[in-house]
């Protein structure tokens, strides 16, 4: 409980680094958002695409 | 101050002429008689009455109700958060909690926001660059092998001819000996080649952009058939209408033997 009233004081009551915050976390959700679904896509179409034979060819 | 003149000589009911030797009395006593209770069918006669200030009856009912002790508290104990359902929990011991929850939850929603937000705009951005087949001949590599010494290659890029010479030790010798003060548009040589052996050029005339022959000319460098420019190796005009030299593209050697420009 005390951690969320450390950062409740440091971080979430200034705007500015709240925003900052946000900011930052956006760009790692927006990389954990593209590694997770290209993870899932590859998953699905395991076997399919050419990275999955290219060994055979190349 | 002469506001209530009104209210004094209103007990004076009858106009007197001057003539008269009868003073009226003020307070003469006229027959009163109760005007019938107005009947309020409609907004235009209840107008009237209140207009004409006769006597109006208040119709609302002026009760005022004292127990209260059969209203029921509403219960918001489903609204409350856990840490202040006890009256007498402190607000103060919890608060940082709840703003936390809070202010989490916004700041979860900003950063949805934003990343959509982000998206939008680049794919916005990316819709102003070029296409990937402008790009695809944005740039040209040219093996340099196959333009022997002393040769011009012409080749196309971006739909005009580009040049590209193979200089000779004499030609450059003789273009890093020119003298600036000869030039009508003063470009030392160094500047117009990264390596002396080759000068890569748009061969586009200056002046009204014809395509000059190469190895021709009074300076042995290109001359343009149109107006007759003439141009030295390093592509600098030296006699002739051209304003200016020819120009010289962006371009680098990847290795010894490749050329891309663009």
């Amino acid at each position: 409980m005390s951690i969320t009233k450390v950062f409740y004081q440091t971080i979430l009551r200034r705007p500015s680094r709240f925003f900052v915050v946000v900011a930052v976390g956006s760009l790692f959700f927006e990389r954990t958002l593209d590694i997770g679904i290209e993870s899932l896509y590859d998953r699905i179409n395991r076997g399919k695409q050419w990275k999955d034979i290219a060994d055979k060819y190349a | 101050m002469f506001r209530n003149i009104s209210t004094a000589v209103k007990g004076c009911t009858e106009v007197v002429a001057t003539t008269s030797t009868k003073v009226p009395c003020a307070g003469k006593p006229s027959k009163q008689t109760v005007p019938p209770r107005p009947i309020y069918l409609t907004n235009f006669t209840l107008q009237s009455n209140l207009l004409s200030k006769k006597t109006l009856t208040p119709v609302t009912a002026t009760q005022i109700r004292l127990v209260h002790t059969d209203f029921k508290v509403p219960d918001y104990s489903a609204y409350r958060r856990n840490s202040v359902k006890d009256p007498n929990a402190s607000n103060r011991d919890t608060y940082e909690n709840r703003n936390a929850f809070t202010y989490m939850v916004l700041g979860t929603a900003v950063t949805g926001s934003m990343f959509c937000a982000k998206a939008v705009v680049h794919k916005f951005v990316l819709s102003m660059a070029p296409a990937a087949d402008v790009l695809a001949l944005a740039s040209i590599e040219v093996n340099l092998n196959e333009i022997p010494e002393g040769k011009n290659a012409t080749i196309k890029w971006r739909g005009k001819p580009l040049f590209v010479r193979h200089r000779t030790a004499t030609e450059i010798q003789a273009e890093q000996n020119t003298s600036l003060s000869e030039l009508r548009d003063p470009e030392d040589d160094s500047v117009r080649v990264q390596k002396p052996e080759w000068l890569v050029i748009v061969g586009v005339c200056t002046h009204l952009g014809c395509v000059p022959i190469a190895n021709a000319g009074d300076w042995g460098g290109y001359y343009c058939p149109c107006h007759g420019s003439h141009y030295d190796a390093a592509g600098r005009i030296r006699k002739g209408p051209a304003p200016t030299n020819m120009e010289v593209p962006p371009y680098k050697f990847i290795n010894d033997n490749t050329l891309l420009v663009g």
